[in-house]
């Protein structure tokens, strides 16, 4: 078995169908929406967020929560591969910490559990395995060659956005009426907070006499959360499809100044695309005229 | 604690006989026995080399989920995995106790044919190989850990080795479930004569390996063949 796995190896049967981030950001069509479900302009919610009185609340919350589910697949593929692709030692070089390698295998059994909990709530929920499309991103962040970008990109970044994403899940599920939605999502968040905490202790262990290497890894944490900005689809603020889930977070170890940072990501990127956008209607409005 | 009341005269205050609180050390039906077959030094070299073999079967098992396909065993491995690196854990805990303070020392193979017998089990990479990746495990390496373990606590002193025994009953119970569920995964993949042949095959390379190391901690893992049992 080889010491790294590539992305592109990526073991499914044959209902799943991949495409990573560079093909998802050509796509301007919304991954969220499938063609056929297609509504006017005229029956969407006003807001972005996911609440059940939105026209295309359940096929949402049923493409977001196939999302969830590849998402624990590839998060269960990335804890594994961290356990076996670095020699236990004292965290240099190609080393990881004993300790670490034994936090990675429980990591592995619990994303493992993600999945069964994703997948019954998938087919609660009416959603076949595959239905959706499944975007490698999670693993990418995972094939980093040094484990402190894993831990930054995958423990912290991305565990830190499922925190995100489970908390407005379980808000769906008490605001719907589906006591199971909120029973699982509330356990699995339970497990995130783990996850990021365990990130956060990690990187900071582990790069205790090497700050070059925490800023590199802080860094490659920031380029992560600013893709999953998702044009500004998450923050504070009113309009974005995911609140920051402050509380959790600080349990997770993230201090305040990072989570105002992850925030501005977010009304950073509203901000370009909403000028995108009028750049875009003006254009249009000059050809029309023209 | 500093009583000086004579055993004669335990009478109570009221003049009733107190009932006796005199037995013996061992209960009768406590028929734990003293000797034991290991010494500490024994106890130590058998336990590194239980951690390293288990710290090999975590690792490939986290490996290799990547590389299944079928969903259900893709997961199982992740329970398996983690169940692997606890008992490495446990095993990590007690070199100490053993006297062994950088357990990184002890944590070594019982020879080089165990090496090669890893390497041969996680030799499988391809997505059409998961049986040969569950054979190795759990139709090889799984019912040696099983067997060394089992042949470990039953000859072991049952009063001075008591945490080893208690690790050794929480692990096996683990290696019990496992080999259950791997064995089931096998038997749902094993659908053809061809398939069998793949398994048969893949098994008797592994064992032939396994026979020449003498086990999982080298010869005597479980014990010898001479009439005295060493």
């Amino acid at each position: 078995m080889r010491q790294f796995f590539p992305v592109e190896d990526l073991a499914r049967d044959e209902r799943f169908v991949q495409t990573n981030m560079a093909e998802r950001l050509a796509d301007t069509r919304d991954p969220m929406e499938p063609e056929s479900k297609r509504k006017s302009a005229k029956s969407r919610s006003a807001s972005n967020r996911l609440t059940p009185d939105r026209p295309d609340a359940s096929d949402r919350a049923r493409s977001l929560m196939h999302g969830i589910m590849v998402g624990e697949i590839q998060a269960l593929e990335g804890a594994g591969r961290t356990a076996h692709d670095f020699e236990a030692g004292d965290g240099s070089g190609d080393t990881i910490p004993f300790e670490l390698k034994l936090d990675m295998a429980r990591q592995a059994w619990d994303e493992a559990r993600h999945v069964e909990i994703s997948a019954k709530l998938g087919d609660w929920m009416g959603t076949e395995l595959g239905e959706f499309q499944e975007n490698t991103v999670l693993f990418e962040a995972a094939c980093s060659n040094d484990p402190v970008l894993r831990l930054a990109g995958v423990n912290r970044a991305l565990e830190g956005l499922a925190i995100d994403v489970f908390t407005q899940m379980k808000e769906f599920g008490d605001m719907a009426g589906d006591p199971y939605l909120e029973f699982c999502e509330d356990w699995m968040l339970a497990d995130e907070v783990t996850h990021v905490k365990m990130g956060s202790d990690w990187l900071r262990k582990v790069t205790e006499k090497d700050p070059d290497r925490r800023t590199k890894a802080l860094e490659f944490q920031q380029v992560v959360d600013k893709l999953f900005s998702f044009g500004g689809a998450r923050g504070d603020h009113e309009e974005s499809s995911f609140k920051l889930a402050r509380r959790f977070r600080e349990l997770a170890g993230f201090t305040d100044d990072e989570n105002d940072t992850i925030n501005k990501l977010g009304v950073d990127a509203f901000n370009e695309r909403n000028q995108a956008i009028k750049q875009a209607q003006e254009a249009a409005a000059a050809f029309a005229d023209a | 604690m500093g009583d000086t009341t004579s055993t004669s005269d335990a009478a109570s205050p009221s003049g009733a006989t107190a009932e006796s609180t005199a037995r013996a050390p061992f209960a009768p039906w406590d028929r734990r026995d003293l000797p034991g077959m290991f010494s500490v030094a024994e106890t130590a070299r058998r336990v590194g080399n239980y951690k390293w073999t288990e710290m090999k079967l975590f690792e490939a098992l986290g490996g290799w989920i990547a590389t299944i396909p079928e969903l259900d065993i893709k997961m199982r491995l992740g329970a398996h995995c983690y169940h692997h690196a606890w008992h490495a854990d446990l095993w990590n805990q007690r070199l100490p106790e053993l006297r062994e303070m950088k357990p990184e020392r002890l944590t070594v193979p019982a020879n080089d044919a165990i090496v090669r017998f890893i390497e041969a089990m996680t030799e499988p990479e391809a997505p059409e190989l998961t049986i040969e990746k569950l054979v190795g495990v759990y139709r090889v390496l799984i019912p040696h850990f099983i067997s060394a373990y089992t042949y470990h606590r039953n000859n072991t002193s049952e009063i001075t080795d008591a945490p080893t025994i208690r690790s050794i009953n929480f692990i096996l119970q683990d290696e019990f479930d496992d080999w259950r569920d791997g064995e089931m995964m096998l038997q749902s993949l094993i659908t053809t004569p061809e398939h069998v042949q793949r398994a048969a095959s893949h098994q008797a390379k592994l064992e032939a390996i396994m026979v020449e190391a003498g086990g999982i901690t080298g010869p005597g893992s479980i014990g010898g063949a001479s009439p005295d049992g060493s």
